[in-house]
């Protein structure tokens, strides 16, 4: 496709335009899925087994329905829809059938008038349970005498191994060797709003409409038309306003076909919204994973070769089309060599199903536990042979020379900037000048420490938590009064994209941002996309948009052209005119043009068709584009309490070109906070016995505003290949944080021998390494 | 998370409270209901019945009459931690006032809600014991008064009955002595994991140390407090070496520890300004 | 007295209760077991105060009772009568944004928008009984506001030029603006 460009000058790629969004949320009038009040629905309550492990023996649900309020009550006898994943011939029944699997799965649902009558029923369901012994860990899940969580099939559900040619020989001859096990423990994406689905059947059409607090629409709708049995043009998938996301919301959940079915076999609008016990209990879990890890060096602390042996616990079920701990574990052993030049790995990956909640998607995937080996990696070789931090990683960069570069697990990097991003951020944050301090700190029993770490962040890439649908798609029409629609398939949930697309669209038209009003979240309205996830929608639903206004731009300036009489390339698109270049006497407003293109057809070119509407899918030429970027953390560890502090904190972050760089700090701030909860705060914790015992927010804790330092962002831009140079960063700063953290402990607390590998870090452990000696691996 | 049904009652006045409760079975109070209403989200609370003391304004007053300090069980945490009265004579209660909760619970919780509510791991319990406080407790059959100590039992544990009312404390006005406070959290307005309060006598080495969050609940031992930092670490472990904690040993010990601290800076705040904070 | 009618449906008795929520009276029969932020939101529709957790926690609830934030999900509707109701919408003019709301969106101070009402009606609390808080101040009174998408970063930001402007009577300087953005973008060097 050729396109004029002509000399375009973006106004607002690039900006830090202020957002679109905002006037609506802040004034209290955003619409989430809890805000849709229809007369009439019914509200569910789930009952939840209260059991790890256990046979179904009876379910009665006699006095729940003698609850007056209450509508029906159903049991897997009602609605026998299974999530099945053939790959591993495992289904998870949306309600619990003949066995429970973890604390937490649904068992039955109750239908009633409000959700306090629901829930006044929803107790009075008596299930009788006869238990089993849970499986609770790897070691269980693996053990010859482990139970079976599915009966029908082993524990270890995926085993990949990849070896590089020569590894054998890299590892056996190399002059030092180094060992460590990393664990990160079980963690959430906590959006602050938390999930929940409304259906409701159209009369008239016998149409669906489910409303749903997701990130992919449309990959929504394709499994609700599989699992429902439905045509695909009798559902519409709305996704209203969502309250964060994270990669939790872009599962597909059993609660959610029950709504579904049940608003359609009720004859009622039905409405379920979690509440945050639930959330906790039943959200797509994380991470709990493991990482036995064996490092060969040589004297200067090259690295030569890896070995990893990762153990992931995927919970009682696999997600459709995204088992968690399958993709917690491919994420993180692809990245595992991070920025860095590590010519042979040798990768075993053991995933097990166990009595413990699915896990699913979490921002960044593996990707923080992938980053917190190949930065503890490094720092281990660096302690070992004495030498700085900074230096082993100096030493073993990618260098811009080596571009693009293939590692050793078989990805291949577009440019970055690696090494330039940690000169800089250690410019930042001074750290000759820290390490003169810390040493005389630590005389005075102060103990401060810096943690670096610099990620690479697959972005933009064919496959996702959002499924694998390798584009994106943009339509664009300029309504007959001259303003402009866009709708995409992404599925937002605070990242601004009604604002980025719309900076896009705006500049390549010639138009005011206000004029451009992006629709998203409806199947109804909007192309048939991808969703959001794998941040992948500002560089593949960027380039979309861009694509589909470079196309609507041409339009309008053969239009113009013709009307102008004109040469196409002598007329340009200058706020809101197409004139012929430099004289802006000559001209017609895209008001006027939109109006022709409408309703004055007799004056448009020789086959062009009325209307300007176009529809355009938008591919990358790469499978993927890398972000990069460079953490450095400073905390300091009261060894008095275990309690650590995060001082300093500052960020070099490179994803190509910036759309808006107000709203990429604003990701970067989101995502170190979450950072700072994974290497501190946050775990969910289940007891010898299989129950949650994180079931409350006082329990599972949330980085709070005293808990996150002021942090300090600066951009590096290194354009992809990809239209506009984008490159994907919704994950990075949630990559790269933790094992900042975790490194910056280590550094503080190395005259104690200790060196992190467990996140997240409690402070009682803290004390346990204090006071009980060495700790180092 | 929706709590079970119950019948509502706001009275005009204590004794239409009392009433209430002695008539009414599995009464409850609801005060500022910043603990309770939590648990009867969860579930974990159904009474029956609810009274609603909010209105009961002559709960909600702080005054002094020359021996002790009496504060009505209605006042919130936000006006115990600001209010002249207690400023001056119990600086360290009103430092940890300002540590409950966050600035929107402390603006509805009340000291009678947290005392009944007898959360091991709560200031205000604790200051009560550490101040030999007198709880107030009424009810249809008469008023008696308890001390702090006798009043916590264990966690969630305390001497009221059901049909009482907690109306009031009363702190001796101290002389000759001073207090500091001070406890560690995990983030700021969690519960503490484990805090102090320290007495010191103004002359002499006569003091005492109130722990919260160790065991079950405030525990007040009297010690004479070494000047000499080191000894007083040796003291303070000691003395936490003899409590119950956590059943989770590293926990337990974890605990401890936290609460050594904590206990170090209080006496550092009771000796270096005696205003406990 | 009061107590509830016994009349209702079985075993749910409602009762009646007036509420006066931003300024207007509403007169409403409530069970009164229902959570003060349920009826806010669902029979009064103001749903810009929104439900995080309903355990106390997350903030994103919080409404003004009697000019004091508390917690909507800790507090039952009934016990509102005779107090004074203020949510996010009480807090926002007829038309555009109020200086607290204009300095969020100048300082990119939310995204996903969950949490921002409970923030804004804090925020608003804060600033009227202290017109200039310094930033541990703000982050300790945010504390109870939990936000999982900006970091606070923005907010405390947005908070502190927000006091500038109203102290300034209600004068945006661009250029302080500017100077928050470029803060954000590392400005300052430490």
């Amino acid at each position: 496709m050729s396109i004029t460009q002509g000399p375009l000058k973006p106004q607002f790629t690039g900006a830090r335009v202020t957002r679109l969004e905002d006037a609506r949320l802040l004034r209290g009038r955003g619409r989430y899925l809890d805000d849709i009040d229809v007369p009439g629905t019914l509200h569910v309550a789930f009952v939840r087994s209260n059991r790890p492990a256990a046979r179904i023996v009876s379910i009665d649900v006699e006095g729940a329905l003698a609850v007056p309020g209450v509508h029906a009550v159903w049991t897997a006898e009602d609605c026998g829809i299974t999530l099945y994943t053939e790959r591993y011939d495992v289904g998870q029944p949306v309600l619990a059938k003949d066995e429970v699997r973890f604390v937490g799965e649904a068992v039955a649902a109750v239908f009633a008038e409000d959700r306090y009558v629901a829930e006044d029923a929803a107790e009075r369901v008596r299930v009788v349970y006869d238990a089993l012994p849970p499986v609770l860990t790897f070691d269980e899940a693996l053990s010859e005498e482990g139970r079976r969580v599915h009966a029908h099939r082993a524990n270890l559900f995926h085993h990949t191994e990849h070896e590089t040619d020569g590894f054998a020989g890299a590892f056996a001859n190399a002059p030092h060797r180094a060992q460590a096990t990393f664990v990160t423990h079980r963690q959430t994406g906590v959006p602050m709003e938390p999930r929940g689905c409304m259906a409701q059947l159209d009369a008239a059409t016998g149409r669906l409409t489910v409303y749903v607090s997701h990130q992919s629409p449309h990959q929504f709708r394709s499994q609700l038309t599989r699992l429902l049995q439905m045509p695909e043009n009798q559902i519409r998938v709305v996704v209203p306003e969502v309250g964060g996301a994270f990669g939790i919301k872009a599962m597909l959940y059993p609660e959610y076909l029950v709504v579904a079915d049940a608003a359609r076999r009720l004859g009622r609008p039905v409405k379920w919204v979690s509440d945050r016990t639930e959330s906790l209990l039943a959200d797509a879990h994380a991470r709990d994973n493991r990482h036995e890890v064996e490092v060969a060096f040589d004297d200067e602390g090259r690295i030569l070769a890896v070995r990893d042996h990762v153990f992931g616990d995927t919970g009682a079920y696999p997600f459709l089309g995204f088992p968690g701990a399958v993709g917690e574990a491919g994420w993180a052993t692809s990245m595992l060599t991070g920025p860095y030049k590590i010519p042979h790995v040798s990768i075993t990956v053991d995933c097990v199903f166990s009595n413990k909640a699915p896990e699913g998607a979490y921002r960044g995937v593996g990707g923080p536990v992938g980053a917190q080996v190949q930065e503890g990696i490094i720092d281990l070789v660096a302690r070992r042979l004495g030498k700085d931090v900074a230096d082993v990683r100096r030493i073993n960069f990618i260098r811009d020379e080596d571009f693009p570069y293939q590692t050793a697990t078989g990805n291949v990097y577009d440019p970055g900037s690696y090494a330039e991003s940690m000169e800089q951020a250690l410019a930042l944050i001074d750290y000759e000048r820290f390490r003169r301090e810390q040493a005389e700190l630590r005389r005075q029993g102060r103990y401060l420490g810096i943690g670096i770490c610099t990620f690479v962040e697959p972005s933009a890439g064919a496959e996702s938590e959002a499924g694998s649908t390798p584009y994106e798609a943009a339509s664009l029409r300029i309504e007959p009064t001259g303003t402009v629609t866009a709708a995409l398939g992404l599925g937002p949930s605070g990242q601004g994209h009604e604002t980025t697309m719309a900076q896009l669209i705006a500049d390549q038209l010639g138009v005011d941002i206000k004029d451009v009003v992006v629709i998203h979240g409806d199947t109804d309205s909007a192309p048939f996309g991808g969703g959001t996830g794998g941040s992948r929608s500002g560089t593949i639903g960027g380039g979309a948009a861009l694509r589909a206004s470079q196309e609507m731009r041409q339009r309008l300036i053969k239009l113009a052209a013709h009307l102008l009489e004109a040469a196409e390339e002598d007329v340009e698109l200058v706020d809101g005119h197409a004139q012929v270049k430099g004289v802006p006497a000559r001209a017609y407003s895209v008001r006027d043009l939109a109006r022709i293109a409408y309703t004055d057809v007799a004056r448009l070119p020789e086959g062009m068709q009325p209307g300007l509407e176009v529809v355009v899918r938008y591919q990358p030429p790469l499978s993927a584009t890398y972000s990069n970027g460079t953490h450095v953390a400073l905390v300091e560890v009261d060894v008095k309490t275990g309690f650590v502090r995060v001082l300093d904190y500052v960020v070099v972050n490179d994803c190509g070109r910036l759309i808006n760089p107000m709203i990429v700090e604003g990701q970067i701030h989101g995502g170190v906070a979450q950072g700072i909860g994974s290497a501190f705060l946050e775990e969910l914790r289940y007891d010898d016995s299989g129950q949650l015992v994180t079931t409350s927010l006082m329990d599972y804790l949330l980085p709070a505003a005293t808990d996150v330092p002021r942090m300090r962002v600066t951009h590096i831009e290194t354009p992809s290949a990809n239209v506009g140079g984008f490159k994907g960063m919704g994950e990075g700063s949630l990559i790269a944080a933790p094992p900042a953290l975790a490194g910056a402990v280590s550094d503080a607390l190395a005259p104690f021998g200790v060196f992190v590998t467990e996140i997240p870090v409690h402070p009682r452990q803290i004390l346990e390494w204090v006071q009980g000696g060495v700790h180092s691996a | 998370m929706k709590p079970v049904s119950f019948s509502y009652y706001r009275p005009n006045s204590v004794a239409e409270a009392l009433h209430i409760l002695a008539q009414e079975e599995e009464a409850k109070v609801i005060a500022g209901g910043q603990s309770l209403v939590p648990l009867m989200n969860f579930r974990l609370s159904r009474p029956k019945t609810l009274v609603d003391i909010n209105g009961l304004r002559e709960l909600a007053a702080v005054e002094a009459d020359g021996k002790v300090l009496r504060i009505g069980a209605l006042v919130r945490h936000q006006e115990l931690l600001a209010h002249p009265l207690v400023v001056k004579h119990f600086p360290a209660l009103a430092a940890a006032a300002a540590e409950i909760g966050h600035w929107a619970i402390r603006t509805r919780g009340t000291i009678g809600g947290s005392l009944v509510h007898a959360d091991p791991a709560a200031e205000l319990p604790a200051a009560m014991v550490a101040h030999r406080g007198v709880l107030v407790l009424t009810s249809a059959r008469g008023e008696r008064r308890v001390d702090a100590d006798a009043f916590f039992y264990g966690y969630l544990m305390t001497d009221i009955a059901p049909d009482e009312l907690l109306t009031a404390v009363e702190l001796p006005l101290p002389s000759g002595v001073r207090y500091g406070f001070a406890e560690h959290a995990r983030r700021p307005g969690d519960f503490a994991l484990a805090g102090a309060f320290v007495e010191v006598a103004e002359t002499g080495h006569a003091g005492a140390v109130t722990w919260f969050g160790v065991g079950g609940r405030p525990d007040r031992q009297e010690m004479e407090l070494s000047p000499d930092a080191s000894s007083r670490e040796r003291q303070f472990a000691a003395a936490l070496a003899e409590m119950d904690g956590p059943e989770d040993e590293v926990e337990a010990r974890y605990r401890r520890q936290l609460a050594a601290a904590a206990a170090e800076q209080a006496y550092q705040r009771a000796t270096a300004s005696g205003r406990g904070n | 007295m009061q107590s509830v009618s016994e009349s209702a449906v079985a075993g749910r008795p409602k009762t009646s209760v007036t509420l006066v929520v931003n300024g207007q009276r509403h007169t409403l029969e409530v069970e009164p077991r229902w959570l003060l932020s349920d009826v806010l939101r669902h029979q009064l529709g103001l749903t810009g105060t929104h439900v995080g957790c309903e355990q106390g926690v997350c903030g994103s609830c919080t409404v003004l009772v009697d000019g004091q934030p508390q917690r909507s999900c800790l507090m039952f509707a009934v016990q509102a009568e005779g107090h004074e109701i203020t949510t996010v919408e009480g807090l926002t003019p007829e038309q555009g944004l109020s200086p607290l709301q204009a300095a969020f969106e100048r300082h990119h101070a939310l995204q996903c928008g969950f949490c921002t009402p409970g923030m804004i009606v804090t925020a608003e609390a804060l600033l009227r009984e202290n017109p200039n808080p310094d930033e541990e101040t703000i982050r300790e009174v945010l504390s109870g506001n939990l936000c999982r998408c900006t970091g606070y970063q923005s907010i405390v930001a947005a908070v502190q030029d927000a006091a500038r402007v109203l102290r300034e009577g209600g004068a945006v300087d661009t250029e302080v603006a500017a100077q928050g953005q470029n803060e954000a973008a590392g400005g300052e060097q430490a």
